[in-house]
């Protein structure tokens, strides 16, 4: 979809309904159903388009930064049985959204999961599997799965530092939040709608943002007062970011002029975890323009800390090898930085987990790792 | 005639000089006897042979009990039953304990002993072992009481010593069961005593086999067949597989008084007319005495036989196990596993090699319960027996070896050595005389002749397995758009028109186009009247069609057969009948029947379908007919077969659009996020 209009969209409020559905939702799901009928009708082996969401196809968009889906596209025809039965799927999902519009009800991905379990042969075989028929649904209808009345459980990730957001709670009411002084040790769990209409910014005074791939690192920061010695303000990513907290990096950069630095694993995984952040994921490339922030930075841990700071590594397996070769082919990684950075790794056959700096101490991190990457980014 | 002089011979001829104790010694292993494992099922082995054979030989269905039980740390007891003809009293000595003594030795006909030296070497083996008699119980019908005997050999003279004789009143009308104890190791796997009665099963299945192994499992091959063979006819020896040293044998041990009269009744193959010539090339009398030829007039004799054109062997001294009881026995023994597939078998015609009659026989069983690993299991058979040992030196081996099994189906590292795959391949070499590598006919030699045989027989099961393989990978791929037309394009439009607020479209068009086949589905019923073929052909394509369908079964069973509609026409010696099928227009269908008797063991896979009138990619479960089928097809069916053809030829690949789904799952293998 245009990633344009949904945030246009997203900014209008309608407080009887959570989350936010656009009331013309369903229409283009009925042209869909209209679309196929006409095939059978005129006896034609019902077939659709949609673009492919491969890397091959990531296209990057110079003006809003980020990479959004090319022009590929891919078929999807009734003339074999994978394709028959997504089609198939694909009625029922759009039959179960429209009864949810009439019911004025929501349901959550993993709820949709279990309903499909009563579509007999069109039932779902994984939650994967699912979701990807959705996101072919957001991007067939230029909608998004919120305008579907279909939404996430609430993932929580947490964020920690000298933000203050309003919230608007299940009840309607209004609550002032400060991500440091309101919170618990925890920090503010984000909800799985981050749009205006659920929560607003209201100051800050924190100078950047660290987005922090582990828990456990999480917790190192705060503890050592991080965030307070450095005005930072902590997001824990949870692993790949889920839409929300991406959206909420997305905003936070947009409408608070905060830069926003990548701390992960020194591992192919914890890379694409970057891109995703930053340039957008090739799933939901559909919405890049809505969920990334190109000007996220990569701190590390990167391939050479693994050597400058002498960490405790792992040898890359057979799987990580593969998955940096992946990203050698990956548009998203085409730079000469990211590949001069993916070369080091193989050549060294290392990987290391941020935590690994632990082995100079539990300081060590705060005291000397970040103050000295931060500085070399011209964040401090 | 006399088999050449075997090694065995030559050694017996020294037994003059040696004891048979150190002769039994000095060729442990060629006798089979050379660890405790392999003379466990050496002794089984021989002594089952003798008691089918003997069954056979007094035409009653062999019924054999193996009983094999621990006697100590490194001790068996085998004693082995059978229901035949039992032995005369005074026979009895010389046939256990007495080595190179037996009634098959001189006769030129298939049997599975030959040498003479088997049961006598296991009665020796166990004296030499645990010092212990063989235990003889043998009763003829005539006779009320069985004759029960305790025999040792004496092995400065190879005589048998009777060391206790008694009588028995036995409760079987006749039969023998032979009794020792020996030196001897009980294992299960692929060169046991089970092994061995299980191939003795397959390729017997008039035979009735049980097994009590040591610790009491009783194994039962049951009887699959009432038919007991033909008996293998004796036939005299041919001149073309005779050497100097046996001619000179029958020479001096025939009773014919001249010449002229041994080589007419003697000797099989020499007309009336050859027998001049013989005399004319030779230069030797007719008339004279045949012990008179000696030495050079020998090898004159010889050549001349060689050199003159004679009536080649006769084959009924051999007997194959036929098509029909090779699938029965396979199936007995196989069924618990559920094969998917039995190739039809298939019987190569007699074929001569050195004045010996053979012939081979194949069997090949797929896929369903049949191990999948590595390698194909492999049955050798020689005269009904089965070869447990020596599988890499035989020639049945090789001849599996050297064929390219990629090519039907099976898979096998660069097109060469044995296969893999579900598949177990039954080969069976019959001959009066077969050329074993060694005395312990474990194995047989390679030969041209035989090599040929083999890989002609195997190459035609191949065929058919082939022709399945490719059945089952096209049904497949069809069972999907089976699954497509009937439970989901159904559901589609349920749910589209739900949506849209409008009628179900009629989806015969649709339907059509997806499928784009002609779909001929026979199945086989069995029933108590009658086994029953019904046959649908379904047009899914798109247009009118015009068909016509040929069916091949095998000749035996096509004889049984009959046919609703009757054919428009059969060619009953072929095994061939078709039909011109009505007009089937998109989505029309006919049947047709083909019903075979109550007891007929015919398989649905034996039953070939052929059609002419549409290309072969819009076909399923039917090939396009041979080249070789010479039928004068109606008009309209050959104006049919012209434009499914240019229709064929005009139709383009697949538009070149990229399938989303497939696209979507090769991406996402190294590139999950």
């Amino acid at each position: 979809m245009p990633p344009s209009r949904a945030r246009a969209r997203a900014t209008k409020s309608d407080p009887d309904d959570l989350p936010k559905v656009r009331a013309d939702a369903l229409q283009p799901t009925l042209a869909l159903a209209e679309q196929i009928y006409e095939q059978l009708d005129e006896g034609e082996i019902p077939r659709m388009r949609l673009p492919l969401r491969t890397k091959q196809n990531l296209s990057f968009q110079v003006r809003d930064g980020v990479w959004r889906l090319g022009k590929a596209m891919g078929t999807r025809s009734a003339r074999k049985l994978d394709g028959a039965l997504m089609l198939l799927r694909t009625f029922y999902l759009v039959d179960f959204i429209n009864e949810m519009s009439r019911d004025r009800k929501t349901s959550t991905l993993r709820e949709l999961y279990y309903i499909s379990e009563a579509w007999e042969d069109a039932k779902f075989h994984s939650e994967d599997e699912s979701n990807l028929l959705i996101e072919d649904l957001e991007v067939m209808c230029e909608r998004l799965r919120e305008d579907f009345r279909l939404h996430p459980e609430e993932n929580g990730a947490s964020v920690i530092g000298d933000l203050t957001i309003k919230e608007k709670n299940r009840q309607g009411v209004v609550k002032k939040i400060n991500c440091k002084d309101d919170v618990g040790d925890g920090g503010y769990s984000l909800p799985f709608n981050v749009e205006k209409e659920k929560i607003e910014f209201v100051g800050t005074n924190a100078k950047f943002v660290i987005a922090i791939e582990c828990g456990g690192m999480v917790d190192r920061l705060a503890e050592n007062n991080f965030d307070e010695e450095r005005d930072a303000i902590l997001v824990h990513l949870k692993g790949q970011p889920a839409r929300s907290t991406r959206r909420f990096l997305r905003r936070i950069t947009e409408e608070l002029k905060l830069p926003v630095v990548v701390f992960t694993d020194g591992d192919p995984w914890s890379f694409r975890i970057y891109a995703s952040v930053a340039y957008g994921a090739i799933k939901t490339a559909h919405l890049s323009s809505y969920l990334a922030t190109p000007s996220a930075e990569f701190l590390g841990v990167t391939a050479s800390d693994i050597e400058n700071y002498d960490l405790p590594s792992d040898r890359l397996s057979e799987q990580d090898v593969k998955a940096l070769q992946a990203e050698l082919t990956d548009p998203r990684f085409g730079t000469a930085e990211w590949r001069s950075e993916i070369e080091l790794m193989l050549k060294n056959g290392k990987k290391a987990e941020q935590q690994s700096l632990a082995k100079y101490g539990l300081n060590y991190v705060t005291e000397h790792y970040l103050p000295e990457k931060l500085t070399e980014m011209g964040v401090l | 005639m006399t088999p050449p002089p075997t090694l065995a011979q030559q050694l017996a001829a020294k037994q003059r000089e040696i004891s048979v104790a150190e002769f039994f010694e000095r060729n442990r292993q060629i006798l089979g006897f050379d660890n405790p494992q392999r003379s466990l099922l050496t002794t089984v082995k021989e002594a089952v042979d003798n008691a089918v054979d003997s069954a056979e030989e007094a035409r009653v269905l062999p019924d054999v009990l193996v009983e094999i039980s621990k006697e100590g740390d490194d001790r068996l007891r085998v004693a082995v039953t059978d229901n035949g003809p039992g032995i005369l009293r005074k026979e009895i000595p010389n046939i256990f304990a007495r080595l190179l003594y037996g009634s098959r030795f001189h006769s030129n006909r298939q049997a599975r002993g030959q040498q003479g030296i088997g049961i006598s070497a296991a009665v020796l083996y166990a004296n030499l072992t645990t010092a212990r008699p063989a235990h003889i119980v043998s009763k003829v019908e005539e006779e009320e009481a069985a004759h029960v005997l305790d025999l040792v050999i004496d092995t400065q003279k190879n005589q048998p010593r009777v060391v206790a004789e008694d009588l028995l009143l036995w409760d079987r009308p006749h039969g023998t069961r032979v009794e020792v104890v020996l030196k001897a190791r009980y294992v299960r796997g692929r060169q046991s005593p089970y092994e061995y009665l299980r191939g003795t099963a397959i390729v017997n299945p008039h035979a009735r086999l049980v097994l009590v192994e040591p610790d009491g499992t009783r194994v039962t091959f049951e009887r699959a067949s009432q038919e007991l063979p033909p008996l293998a006819k004796e036939t005299l020896p041919h001149p073309y597989g005779l050497e100097l040293g046996e001619l000179g044998y029958l020479l001096k041990g025939t009773r014919r008084p001249t010449l002229g009269e041994f080589l007419s009744k003697d000797l099989a193959g020499v007309s009336s007319r050859a027998t001049r010539e013989v005399f004319e090339r030779s230069g030797i009398r007719p008339t004279r005495p045949p012990s008179s030829i000696q030495g050079e007039e020998q090898e004159r004799l010889l050549a001349a036989l060689h050199e003159v054109p004679l009536v080649a062997p006769a084959a009924d001294c051999l007997s194959p196990i036929g098509a029909t009881l090779i699938k029965r026995g396979l199936r007995n023994v196989l069924g618990d596993l559920r094969p998917e597939f039995y190739a039809p078998p298939v019987s190569r015609p007699p074929k001569v090699r050195g004045g010996f009659p053979f012939m081979v026989e194949v069997g090949l069983v797929y896929g369903g319960g049949l191990p999948p690993d590595p390698p194909i299991q492999i049955l050798r058979f020689a005269n009904r027996v089965p070869l447990l040992f020596q599988q890499g030196a035989c020639a049945i081996t090789t001849a599996i070896a050297h064929l390219d099994w990629r090519r039907y189906g099976l898979e096998q590292k660069g097109g060469a050595g044995v296969p893999s795959g579900p598949a177990v391949v039954l080969v069976h070499v019959a001959s009066t005389k077969i050329p074993f590598t060694s005395e312990a006919k474990e194995a047989i030699a390679e030969d041209a002749e035989i090599d040929k045989e083999v890989t002609l027989a195997l190459q035609a099961a191949a065929r058919h397995l082939r022709a399945h393989i490719s059945r089952m990978s096209r049904r497949e791929f069809a069972s999907d758009k089976f699954e497509i037309i009937q439970r989901i394009l159904p559901k589609l439009a349920e749910k589209t028109s739900h949506l849209v607020g409008k009628p179900a479209p009629d989806l015969t068009p649709v339907i059509t186009r997806i499928m784009d086949i002609v779909h001929v589905d026979s199945k086989l019923v069995r029933t108590d009247a009658a086994v029953r073929l019904p046959v649908e052909v379904t047009n899914y394509t798109p247009r009118a069609r015009v068909l016509e369908l040929f069916v091949e079964i095998p000749p035996d069973e096509f004889a049984a057969a009959t046919f609703d509609p009757a054919p428009e026409g059969t060619e009953p010696a072929l095994g061939r009948a078709w039909w011109t099928l009505p007009k089937l227009a998109p989505s029309g269908r006919t049947q047709l029947e083909v019903r075979f008797p109550a007891k007929s063991d015919v398989d649905a896979g034996d039953l070939d379908w052929y059609v002419v009138g549409i290309d072969e990619s819009h076909v399923l479960g039917a090939d396009p007919l041979p080249g070789d089928w010479d039928v004068r097809l109606p008009r309209t069916i050959v104006e049919a077969a012209e434009a499914a053809e240019a229709e064929s030829a005009a139709a383009g690949p697949d538009e070149g659009e990229v399938d989303y789904d497939a696209a979507e799952s090769s991406a996402s293998a190294s590139d999950e996020e």
